[in-house]
This record gives structure tokens, C-alpha cells and sequence, in this order.
């Protein structure tokens, strides 16, 4: 098990420099225009594309102007040149939102993925499944911009049962931590219970025809147990990889809309107000940001897998 | 429920049998039927036996014929709701047809325990062997894990795994074929139970591994007197091991009787028909239909013949490794050498027969010989030309010279096509290649080709011509039968016009009265349009059955090769003996009789 750990870690880095080069390319080199002034923003002065491009190294070598780069963005010294501020400093400011919701939500659409995917394919056919299967379906279709519009009219607007937007610390609060985000938190999470449930139903399925459930169920297992701990348990490893990408994907910067509508002041919120500005260097940290996300949650879900499924653990192997 | 629907037709010997034993399990009237979207199937139909603590019961019969159902039934495990079960189990007089989930519970793996027939797919791959004998045996007793652990370590050494103690955390996947299925056994009898069901306990494993799962099943059967139901398509395994037999034909029990009954004086057709489809090995094969039209060789000069006819193939030194990975970074630690130095020829309308276990290296070998794997030193010649390491574009041509017939025809068809469109598609990518440099083949169909006929017609003469209808032309493969399907995959294969067929165990997955069939088809077509055949199989009876010439293979080297009757006659190498002694022989007698000799 360990060197295959080395191994994915190993492969983790090299993925992340390939990344950084591509990330350096896009934005630096390939648009075919002087990058300092499109970092400078429209009003910028000559004298301030000037200290870019010194600061940037863009008279330079592509290699010495990639050092530059990465040197910048990875010492913290990244700024927004219309915003004037700090880049990192706002990432590290909407880290603590982006984080909250996103691991809330992903237990949620983890716990209630799995509960109705269980129920939909134990009951596959009936009643229960085709109502969860609608719902599912429902969720799936609807788009995260309307559930949240229809969340703040029906739930903040016509009945002021939660608050409309804003984020309050975990530390400050818990409770109303808690209770600023149960709408974003949900309005992130329907979709992915949705999608999670029907992959979940038709692993589930599939593994009871398989011949160690029969086995399972022949050596005399309750059926509860036969369904725990063969079927869903088996049909668990699948999920891990959407999950693994998913939220690596919306703790990355993914939840932009949500985090927007509910104005929680995160890393999401960050990407779009830095986009709606064309403003480069924070759109720069965040995809790399975000790319550090997946990349990182992708090793995890290997080596997860691989715990998860024994035979992982010999691809490339032994023979 | 307690509807008991006429029983089949009834033999004598039954009542007198019953009286002498008292019936452990007793069924009576058994139906099954499922409702399907197709109407609703009756798998079972009026299935009723007895069986006797200590005895071996075989239920004999063809794929469809209900033999699985009607085990699976006793346990309970058929339940469903689109399954419809009536009639009578009775263990020792309890009835589990209508027990409730959990008095089965405590039957199934407690009282009658069970072994399946793929040890590959038995086993839930991401537990440990030893959880899983574990997890069996904490379901029906109060006991420890540490004690659970220990009785599944003494379970495992009872059924012959090496360093028990050691291999109980290994995984499934860490267990080869054999050892797989001896943990299944551990499992199903750690809990001493009194009956055995064996599902084709053996089907999916080698003849020297059967042969070692026979007789350790047969050992536990005397020391632990425990009543089994052995349910096989092979009759062989049968002589070997039953007491009884019930030959089961479309849901129904068609005869009974002991072994010598059964044999040596069947009253039913099926039965006859079961056991005249039986290929056997220890009797020379009938004449091949070749012989109608050449000059009737007999065996002993074939060899001569095939000596005097131009090599189509040689294989010369044929060596394929391949790498070993390991460690931190996958560096390559070693070599595993699959063909080791091979060299084998095979003569125009000559049929050579690959025989070898899994893992002996015939699939790399027939891989490099379609030229689908590079062969890391030797020499292959087709027609005299060098086709070892030919570059893509240069192999092209020859491709359509060599074809191969796969294993299995459930998954070689690609579900979603016409059987016209599967074979179409062969005669197609024959038609791109006509312009290369193509060898004389048989002219027959291409020259028809040239004068722009309609591929549907072509497509239905070739159905036509591997025992299909053009009707079949717009099936798909899921609607044929096993049969069937492994037709269009010769009829895909012969659209080609090739000189030179592989067939990878063509009839492994194929019934036995089906079995004959094909093999009779494969030497039909030999003779209609000259081709030459590798067989490759496992079974050294099919092998003899249809090959001119055996080339034995055993760890990636020819052990053994000669002319058939040779071969099986008078073997040289000692490995060819143990595989010719592994074979079970489908006749009581001398089933015993070598029983005898060898104790």
C-alpha cells in the first residue's frame, strides 16, 4: 500500500506543475497582446504597465517570465491591479464561507445520495422508486439560479422563515452559522442528490445479480446485512470517484452561483466578481486554486479506491 | 403449496430406495415459474427426489434445462416477486417452501450449504477470504472472531490450502482458480452442515484442478457422511463421483435410476441423445466427415499425409516475455516468459490441436500468430512469408488470411448489432483490402463480390452456409442461443475467406449436444473450403475429437506433439499422462476401475 501511496503523491506533483506550465500559457502567452496591459486593466496608466512588466518579467525569457509567475502567485505577493488588492488575502478571507458550504452540503448530498439511492433500488419498481426517481429526476433538471430565486422568495421573501444572504463565522456563531447557510447549503446540494441517487440505484442493482450477493445470501446472511455489506458497500466504490471529483470541483471555486445568490463571500463569489471585471491576476490564482482542488481530491480518491477495492492496489503490479 | 402436480415419469427403484435410506431432504412436485416480459417461463416443473444422508445425488441436463433452479429453490433462493413456487422441500421434515426468511436463515449455510460454479465471481472481491468463512460462521453460531478466525484457518487447511494461516487474509484475487473454489468449499462446510448443493462445482477450472476438487469433495462426502447434490452438464464428473442421477430436460425430471442404469441402459431418447454427445477420450474418434470425400485416412497415416502437404504455418522459436512490474516507481523486476521457445507447423486442411491449461501460454501464442502481439525473438511464416513484427500496414492483407473463433458468443458479438450487420461488416473491411496484395484465397465469393452483388445476399449464404437461415440476417445476437451465436462468430470468421482459423476453445462454453454440433460444422466447412485449424482448448477429449495432430502446452513450452492417436495413446511426458489421468471418464466402470488402481 505505501508505495503505491509515493506513487499517486509523485504523480500528484508532476500534474500540478503540468498544470501551472498550461495555466502560464493560457494566460500569459498565448493571448497575443501585451499581457502587462491587460493585467493593468483599462485606465491603467503607462507608468503602471511599465512596473508589471518589470515586476512580471515580461521582457524576459518564457522560462524566467514562468519563474515570475509562480514565484508571485505562490509567495503571496499577487495583486489586483484594479482592485489593489491582495489576492491571496481575499482567496484566505473566502476560504472559511467556500469551505462551509461546501462541506455541508456534501454531507448532505452524500447522506441523503445514499439513503435514496438505497431505498430507490431496494424497492426498485415500486411506488417508493418511482417517486424518488422523479425526484431525482427534478432535481437533476433544475437549474441551481432558479431553486435559489425560489428559495429566497418562498422561504426568506414571502415567509422570513431564513436569512437572505450572508455569511456568519463558524467561531462567531455556530448556530447562526448554521442557519445562514441551511438554503445555500441545500440549494447546492439537490442536484448532486439527485445524480447521486440514480448512479447509486443502478450500481446497487447490478451488484444484486451479482454471484457473491447469492453467496452472501446461501451461507445463511440476513438480508440486511446482505444488502449492507455486499451490495452497497460494493456499490459505494463508484460513488467515491464522483464524490472525490464533485467536491473538489465546488470547494475549488465551482459553487460560483450559489455562492453568489446568497452572497456568502467566498472563493466561488471571488472568481465571479474577478471575471465580471476581466480582472487577470485573481482569475489566475483562483483557476489554480481550484485546479490544486481537483488534482489534490483526485490522489485522495485513488488511494481511497484503493482501500476501498483491493484489487486497485496491484494495478501494474504483480501479475 | 402442497399442489403436487403429477411427477414425471416415474422408474422403478425410487420407493425401494427411499425405504432403504431415510430421506433427509425430500421434494415433492417442485414448480418454479417466472413471469418474464416474454410470458411468464416454467424453469421447474414437477421436480420430485429424495435424498439420503451420505449420498451423492447428480442432477444431469443442458443449460435451460431448470437443474440450478431447482437447487437454488430448496434454499429459498429463487424467491422473488415475479417467481411463482409451488410443491414440497422438506428437510427432515421441515418444510421450506413456505418458511419464512428467517427459519431459512437459519438453513441456508447452517443445515444445506452451498458452492457455486465460478469461484471468480463466488467471492465478494473486496473482503478477505478468511472475513468471508468468518462472516459465514459468526450468521449461525456465538462465537469470538478470534475463534471464528481460528475454525476458518482449520477450515482451509481441511480443504488442502497451503500456509492456511498465512493465505486466510489473503484476497480472492489473490487466489488462483483451484483455491478459490476449495475456499468456497471451507465455507460452505465450516459450519457442518448435512447437505451439500455443488452447482458445476468444477466446470470453471482446469481438468488437473477438477480432479483435485472431485476428490477432495469425494473425501468430505465419506468422512463427514454428508448427502451432496452434485448438478453438472458433464457426465464424466458424474461417473466419477454420483450415487444416483436424475437427468432433467426442460424443467422435468425425464429419468432416474442409479449409475449403471443411467449408463450402461438408458430408456430415455434425451438421455440416449446426452450421452451419445458425450466426446470421449478414451475411445478413438469417429471418422472425421473429411474422410467421405478425400481418400479416407485413417489415423495412423495421417501423419504421413500431413507430412507430405505444404506447410501453411511454421512457427518457428516463438518466444513472448512480458514484463514484470514492481516497486516505487513500476521499474521493470523481472520477466514472465508466456511462450517459451515454441515452434509448431501447421499443413494446408490440417487441424492441430493446442491442448494446455490456464496459464500454459496458448493465448499468447494464438495472439502472436494473428499477429495481434509482437513476439519478442522467433519466427512466424505464413505461406512462407515472414509475418513476425510486420509492420500494421503490411499485416493488413495477410489479417483476412487468418481468423480466429473466440470462447464465448454470449460476449464476442457486439449486442447492439444485426447478426447480418456483424457478419456484413467483415465482408466490408474484405472489400477495402481488395486492392492490397492479397494471397490467392478462394475465389468463390469474391469473385461473386466483384459483380456487384447484394452484401444481404452474400451475408445470408454464409448464414446458410454455418447451419443459419438468411432469416437470421436481422437478429440480434441476444435472441439465438449459445449454439447460434458461436455460428455467426464462424460465419464472421469465414467472411473473410481465411486460409487459417484460431478457434479459442470454440465449444468450452457450449452444451454438450451443441458441442457436437459444432465441431461437426468446423469439420464440414475444413473440408468444403480447405482450411486449416489451431484448436485451442483445455479439453483434451474435443481436442482428439477433431485435430489431426496434439501439441501439448505446459508452462510456455511444447511438452509433447504428435499425431493425435499417438499422443493419447502413449503419452511421452509425464505432464500429458497427469492431463490425460485428470480427464474424467463418463463410464461408471471404468471410472471405478481406475478409482481402484489408483488407491
Amino acid at each position: 500500500m505505501a508505495p503505491f501511496v509515493v506513487r499517486r503523491l509523485a504523480g500528484m506533483i508532476a500534474v500540478l506543475f503540468a498544470i501551472s506550465v498550461i495555466v502560464f500559457l493560457i494566460f500569459n502567452v498565448i493571448p497575443n497582446s501585451d499581457p502587462a496591459q491587460r493585467m493593468a486593466g483599462k485606465n491603467a496608466t503607462p507608468q503602471l504597465i511599465a512596473n508589471i512588466t518589470e515586476e512580471w518579467g515580461f521582457d524576459e525569457p518564457l522560462p524566467e517570465q514562468y519563474l515570475k509567475t509562480m514565484e508571485l502567485i505562490f509567495t503571496g505577493e499577487l495583486v489586483s491591479y484594479s482592485s489593489r488588492l491582495d489576492v491571496d488575502e481575499e482567496i484566505r478571507k473566502g476560504l472559511p464561507a467556500t469551505a462551509s458550504l461546501c462541506i455541508g452540503a456534501a454531507v448532505i448530498w452524500m447522506f441523503f445520495g445514499i439513503l435514496f439511492g438505497y431505498l430507490s433500488a431496494m424497492r426498485a419498481g415500486r411506488l417508493t422508486d418511482r417517486v424518488l426517481t422523479a425526484l431525482a429526476l427534478a432535481g437533476i433538471s433544475m437549474p441551481v439560479f432558479l431553486l435559489a430565486s425560489v428559495f429566497l422568495y418562498y422561504l426568506t421573501f414571502r415567509v422570513e422563515l431564513f436569512p437572505s444572504s450572508g455569511y456568519v463565522p463558524l467561531t462567531e456563531n455556530p448556530l447562526d452559522w448554521a442557519y445562514h447557510l441551511i438554503l445555500p447549503w441545500t440549494t447546492l446540494a439537490v442536484l448532486f442528490v439527485g445524480f447521486y441517487s440514480r448512479v447509486l440505484r443502478s450500481n446497487m442493482l447490478e451488484a444484486m445479480n451479482e454471484d457473491y450477493v447469492r453467496t452472501a445470501r446461501a451461507k445463511g446472511l440476513d438480508e440486511r446485512r446482505v444488502m449492507t455489506r455486499h451490495v452497497l458497500r460494493n456499490s459505494l466504490i463508484p460513488i467515491v470517484t464522483l464524490f472525490g471529483l464533485d467536491f473538489a470541483a465546488v470547494i475549488g471555486g465551482g459553487a460560483i452561483i450559489t455562492e453568489s445568490i446568497f452572497s456568502l463571500g467566498g472563493v466561488g463569489q471571488y472568481a465571479a466578481d474577478s471575471i465580471s471585471n476581466l480582472d487577470l491576476p485573481p482569475i489566475m490564482a483562483v483557476t489554480l486554486f481550484g485546479a490544486f482542488f481537483v488534482v489534490l481530491f483526485n490522489t485522495v480518491v485513488d488511494i481511497v479506491y484503493a482501500y476501498l477495492d483491493p484489487r486497485i492496489r496491484l494495478e501494474g503490479g504483480r501479475q | 403449496m402442497s399442489k403436487q402436480p403429477a411427477d414425471g415419469p416415474k422408474t422403478s427403484g425410487i420407493s425401494t430406495e427411499s425405504a432403504r435410506r431415510p430421506a433427509l431432504l425430500e421434494v415433492r412436485g417442485l414448480r418454479v415459474e417466472f413471469a418474464t416480459e416474454g410470458g411468464a417461463v416454467q424453469a421447474v416443473d414437477g421436480v420430485s427426489f429424495e435424498l439420503g444422508a451420505g449420498e451423492v445425488l447428480a442432477i444431469v441436463g443442458e443449460s435451460g434445462s431448470g437443474k440450478s433452479v431447482t437447487a437454488q429453490t430448496i434454499l429459498g433462493l429463487t424467491r422473488s416477486h415475479n417467481a411463482t413456487i409451488e410443491g414440497s422441500v422438506r428437510l427432515r421434515g421441515q418444510e421450506l417452501v413456505d418458511a419464512s426468511e428467517a427459519e431459512l436463515q437459519k438453513v441456508r449455510g447452517g443445515e444445506v450449504a452451498m458452492v457455486f460454479q465460478d469461484p471468480m465471481t463466488s467471492l465478494n472481491p473486496v473482503y478477505r477470504v478468511g472475513h468471508q468463512i468468518v462472516e459465514a460462521i459468526r450468521a449461525h453460531r456465538r462465537m469470538s472472531d478470534a475463534e471464528a478466525r481460528a475454525l476458518a484457518i482449520e477450515m482451509l487447511g481441511a480443504v488442502e490450502i497451503p500456509d492456511s494461516e498465512r493465505r486466510v487474509d489473503n484476497y480472492p484475487h489473490e487466489f488462483s482458480g483451484g483455491m478459490r473454489q476449495r475456499a468456497m468449499i471451507a465455507m460452505a462446510l465450516a459450519l457442518e452442515p448435512t447437505v451439500l448443493i455443488a452447482d458445476e462445482p468444477t466446470t470453471a477450472l482446469d481438468v488437473t484442478i477438477q480432479a483435485q476438487i472431485l476428490a477432495l469433495l469425494a473425501r468430505l462426502n465419506r468422512e463427514r457422511n454428508l448427502a451432496t447434490i452434485l448438478i453438472t452438464h458433464d457426465l464424466g464428473v458424474v461417473a466419477e463421483v454420483a450415487d444416483r442421477i436424475l437427468v432433467m430436460h426442460e424443467g422435468r425430471i425425464v429419468e432416474r435410476g442409479s449409475l449403471d442404469e443411467i449408463f450402461y441402459a438408458p430408456k430415455d431418447s434425451y438421455t440416449r441423445r446426452l450421452l451419445g454427445a458425450v466426446v470421449r477420450l478414451d475411445q478413438p474418434p469417429p471418422p472425421k466427415p473429411t474422410s467421405t470425400t478425400g481418400d479416407g485416412p485413417i489415423p495412423s497415416n495421417i501423419s504421413t499425409e500431413s507430412a507430405r502437404r505444404p506447410a501453411l504455418l511454421e512457427v518457428r522459436g516463438l518466444v513472448k516475455r512480458f514484463p514484470v512490474r514492481g516497486g516505487l516507481f513500476q521499474r521493470t523486476r523481472g520477466e514472465t516468459t508466456a511462450v517459451d521457445e515454441v515452434s509448431l507447423t501447421v499443413a494446408r486442411g490440417e487441424t492441430l490441436g493446442l491442448v494446455g491449461e490456464s496459464g500454459s501460454g496458448k493465448s499468447t501464442l494464438c495472439r502472436a500468430i494473428l499477429g495481434l502481439i509482437e513476439p519478442d525473438s522467433g519466427s512466424i511464416r505464413f505461406e512462407g512469408r515472414e509475418i513476425a513484427g510486420l509492420p500494421q500496414r503490411r499485416m493488413r492483407p495477410i489479417r483476412g488470411d487468418i481468423q480466429m473463433v473466440f470462447q464465448d458468443p454470449y460476449s464476442s458479438l457486439n449486442p447492439r448489432k444485426r447478426v447480418g450487420q456483424i457478419v456484413g461488416a467483415s465482408l466490408r473491411s474484405q472489400d477495402s483490402l481488395a486492392d492490397g496484395p492479397k494471397t490467392s484465397g478462394i475465389p468463390t465469393v469474391s469473385a461473386r463480390r466483384r459483380e456487384g452483388e447484394a452484401p444481404r445476399r452474400q451475408v445470408g449464404e454464409l448464414l446458410e452456409r454455418v447451419g443459419l437461415s438468411a432469416a437470421h440476417y436481422d437478429r440480434y445476437p441476444h435472441e439465438l442461443s449459445g449454439g447460434q451465436r458461436q455460428r455467426v462468430g464462424i460465419a464472421r470468421a469465414l467472411a473473410v475467406e481465411p486460409r487459417l482459423i484460431v478457434a479459442d476453445e470454440p465449444v468450452s462454453a457450449l452444451d454438450v449436444t451443441i458441442r457436437a454440433q459444432i465441431l461437426d460444422l468446423l469439420a464440414e466447412l475444413q473440408d468444403d473450403f480447405d482450411l486449416s485449424y489451431v484448436f485451442v482448448a483445455h479439453d483434451i477429449g474435443v481436442v482428439r475429437h477433431v485435430s489431426d495432430r496434439i501439441a501439448v502446452m505446459h508452462e510456455g513450452k511444447i511438452v509433447e506433439e504428435g499425431p493425435t492417436g499417438g499422443v493419447c495413446e502413449r503419452p511421452s511426458h509425464p505432464y500429458t499422462r497427469s492431463l490425460l489421468d485428470a480427464v474424467p471418464i463418463p463410464d461408471p466402470r471404468e471410472a471405478r476401475a481406475r478409482r481402484a488402481i489408483r488407491s
